[in-house]
C-alpha cells in the first residue's frame, strides 16, 4: 500500500460526538496521513436507548408507539413492520383498505425522508440553495402527512389489525396534485444533480462501495442499490400490497456518492407514482378489525424496507400481553461496516478529510452503534483490527 | 429456490443433525445444534447463496441462551442454535460472511455471548463505562428507574 502524502507521520482527528455536521450524536474518529484518510473509526455508543428491553417491559398496544419513537423520520416504517409482526402472530387477514392506506402513507414517507437526505447531503457539499430549495418542497409532503394522518412527524397512522383512520376523498385530490408539483420539482433536482459542476465535483468518486464489499459487508437499502445490487424488500419480500402495485428498483453501477444521489431521487419518482397508484387503486371497505391484546404463541419475523434500508424487526410472543423477546435492526447499523469500508483509502482510492462529511452523509445515517478500529502498520502495508487502547499501546500513550 | 427446497437442501446435507423446521411465507426456521451451527451456516452461505446477513436474534431462554443469525435477501432462512447461559459460547461467523461482525458484537453486549474466533469482539451499543458482566437483555437485569437530577424526590 502506498500513499502519496508528502507528510511521514499520521494523526488522529475525532469528529464528534457534538458535530459541525450533523444534528445527532456520532464520533467518527479519523486517522489521516497528510490529507487522506487511512483508517476510520465510527462510535455511536451514545445513543442506545435500551428500546429492546422496554418493549418487552411493556404490552403490545403501548409498543406501538414507542416502535414510532426508534426513529422520528422512518415512524411510518417501524410502525408498519411492528403492526405487521404482531399481525403474524395472530394469522388474520387484514383489510385491503387498509394496506393501500399504509402503502400511500409508507411511500409519502419515503419521498419526505429522501427529499430530507437530498437537502442535508446538498448542504454538505456547500450548496446551500439547493437545500433551501428541497426542503421547502418537501413541506408540501410534510402538509400531506399532516392532512392524512393527523400528525406532522410521528404519524401514528398504522395500528395492530390496520390503520387509525380513513382518507377522505378530497385529500386524494389534493394529494394528486402535490404529486403532480412534486414529479416536476423532483425531475428537476434530477437535472441539477446530474448537470451541476459542483454536484458532480464534490459527489463523482467519492465514498466508494464496490459491488463484491457490498456483498460481502451486508449493505442494505440506497447504499447497496448504488452498488449495482438489485435487493428492494418491496419487490423480494413483498409486504402490504407491494405485490400489486407496480414499481421498478432503482440501480445505480458507479458505486459512489453521486450515485446513491441519483438513486433516491429516482427512488423518490417511483413513489410519487406509487402514491398516485395507490389513491387511484384503493379499494373500498373497513380500515381496520380488532384483535385481543394478548397474541397467541409463536414468533414472527418482519420486513420492511424503510428510506434508508432492510428493517428487521422479530418478536417472540409467550401468550401474554407482552413480548418475550422483541429485536429490530435499523438499516443504520447494517451499514455500519461499509461506511469503515467506504471511508478507508485502499491502493488507488484515497478518501480526502474533506470528502468525509458528505461520504458519511451518504449512507443516510441514522444512529445506533459501533466501536471499532482499524489499524496500519506501515512498513508492512497491513490493516488489521483492534480496539482504541490496542491501539494507544501500540502507538505508546500509555 | 422456495421454502421445501430449502429444508429439503439442508436435510439431505446435515441428516437429523438439524431439526424444528418451521416454514411460513418466505420464511425457514430450524435449529442446529452449537457444534454444527458454523457449518450449517457456511453450507447456506457458500452452496445456497444465502450470503446477506440480515441480523443476529439472541434471546435469553432461562437456563440457555438462543442465538439465531437471519440470513437470506427474499427468502429468509434462520439458524437457531441454543447454549447453555453459563458458558455462552458459540463460533463466530465472521470469516464467512464478514458483515456478521456487527451483529455479533451486539450480542456480545445485550447478552455476554462469547463469538469464537471475532477478532474484534468490543463494546458497540453500551457506553463505555458500563458495569461488566451486566448484561441488559438478560432476565436477572432488573431495569432501575431513572433518578431525577434535581428536586423531587427518589
Amino acid at each position: 500500500m502506498s500513499f502519496s502524502s508528502s507528510y511521514e507521520r499520521f494523526f488522529d482527528i475525532p469528529i464528534g460526538p457534538q458535530h459541525p455536521a450533523l444534528k445527532e450524536p456520532i464520533l467518527l474518529k479519523l486517522i489521516v496521513e497528510g490529507e487522506h484518510v487511512v483508517a476510520a473509526d465510527v462510535d455511536v455508543s451514545y445513543t442506545h436507548r435500551g428500546v429492546e428491553r422496554a418493549m418487552q417491559e411493556r404490552n403490545y398496544i403501548q409498543n406501538i408507539y414507542l416502535a414510532e419513537r426508534i426513529c422520528g423520520i422512518c415512524n411510518v416504517a417501524h410502525t408498519l413492520c411492528y403492526c405487521q409482526n404482531v399481525e403474524g402472530l395472530y394469522d388474520v387477514e387484514i383489510p385491503s383498505r387498509a394496506l393501500y392506506i399504509r402503502v400511500l402513507v409508507e411511500e409519502l414517507a419515503r419521498i419526505h425522508s429522501h427529499l430530507l437526505w437530498l437537502g442535508v447531503a446538498a448542504h454538505e457539499i456547500g450548496f446551500d440553495t439547493l437545500f433551501m430549495y428541497i426542503w421547502r418542497d418537501r413541506e408540501r409532503v410534510m402538509d400531506l402527512i399532516e392532512e392524512i394522518t393527523g400528525n406532522r412527524v410521528t404519524s401514528a397512522i398504522n395500528t395492530i389489525g390496520g390503520v387509525r383512520r380513513d382518507i377522505r376523498p378530497e385529500t386524494c385530490e389534493r394529494c394528486l396534485k402535490a404529486m403532480d408539483y412534486l414529479e416536476e420539482r423532483t425531475k428537476y433536482y434530477k437535472k441539477v444533480c446530474e448537470t451541476d459542476p459542483t454536484v458532480i465535483a464534490r459527489c463523482t468518486g467519492v465514498g466508494i462501495l464496490k459491488l463484491k464489499d457490498a456483498i460481502r459487508l451486508c449493505a442494505v437499502g440506497p447504499t447497496l442499490r448504488a452498488s449495482n445490487i438489485k435487493y428492494d424488500v418491496r419487490a423480494d419480500d413483498p409486504y402490504a400490497v407491494h405485490d400489486e402495485v407496480p414499481f421498478n428498483v432503482i440501480v445505480y453501477d458507479t458505486n459512489d456518492t453521486l450515485a446513491r444521489v441519483l438513486v433516491r431521487i429516482d427512488e423518490t419518482l417511483e413513489s410519487i407514482n406509487m402514491v398516485r397508484y395507490c389513491i387511484e387503486h384503493m379499494p373500498s371497505g373497513p380500515v381496520r378489525v380488532r384483535l385481543k391484546l394478548s397474541p397467541p404463541v409463536g414468533e414472527h419475523l418482519s420486513r420492511v424496507e424503510a428510506p434508508r434500508g432492510e428493517l428487521i424487526h422479530y418478536v417472540k410472543s409467550n401468550g401474554t400481553e407482552k413480548p418475550e423477546r422483541y429485536k429490530v435492526r435499523t438499516p443504520t447499523f447494517g451499514n455500519i461496516p461499509a461506511l469503515c469500508e467506504m471511508l478507508t483509502s485502499k491502493g488507488d482510492y484515497v478518501v480526502n478529510i474533506a470528502d468525509v462529511p458528505i461520504a458519511f452523509a451518504s449512507i443516510d445515517p441514522c444512529l445506533s452503534c459501533t466501536a471499532r478500529v482499524v489499524m496500519l502498520e506501515r512498513e508492512k502495508g497491513k490493516l488489521w483490527v483492534g480496539s482504541l487502547d490496542g491501539l494507544r499501546r501500540w502507538r505508546g500513550w500509555g | 429456490m422456495n421454502e421445501e427446497d430449502v429444508v429439503s437442501k439442508l436435510k439431505e446435507a446435515f441428516g437429523d443433525k438439524v431439526s424444528e423446521f418451521k416454514t411460513a411465507p418466505r420464511r425457514v426456521f430450524f435449529y442446529a445444534p452449537p457444534e454444527y451451527y458454523k457449518e450449517v451456516v457456511r453450507f447456506l452461505a457458500e452452496k445456497l447463496g444465502f450470503v446477506h446477513l440480515q441480523a443476529i436474534t439472541a434471546t435469553d431462554l432461562g437456563d440457555e441462551i438462543e442465538v439465531m443469525p437471519h440470513l437470506g435477501r427474499g427468502l429468509t432462512v434462520s439458524v437457531r442454535t441454543r447454549v447453555p447461559k453459563d458458558k455462552p459460547v458459540v463460533d463466530s461467523v465472521v470469516d464467512v460472511i464478514p458483515g456478521a461482525s456487527v451483529h455479533e458484537r451486539e450480542a456480545h453486549d445485550m447478552l455476554g455471548v462469547e463469538f469464537r474466533g471475532n477478532p474484534n469482539l468490543t463494546r458497540i451499543l453500551l457506553p463505555e463505562d458500563w458495569p461488566k458482566g451486566v448484561y441488559p437483555l438478560r432476565r436477572e437485569t432488573k431495569l432501575t428507574p431513572p433518578k431525577p437530577i434535581r428536586g423531587g424526590k427518589e
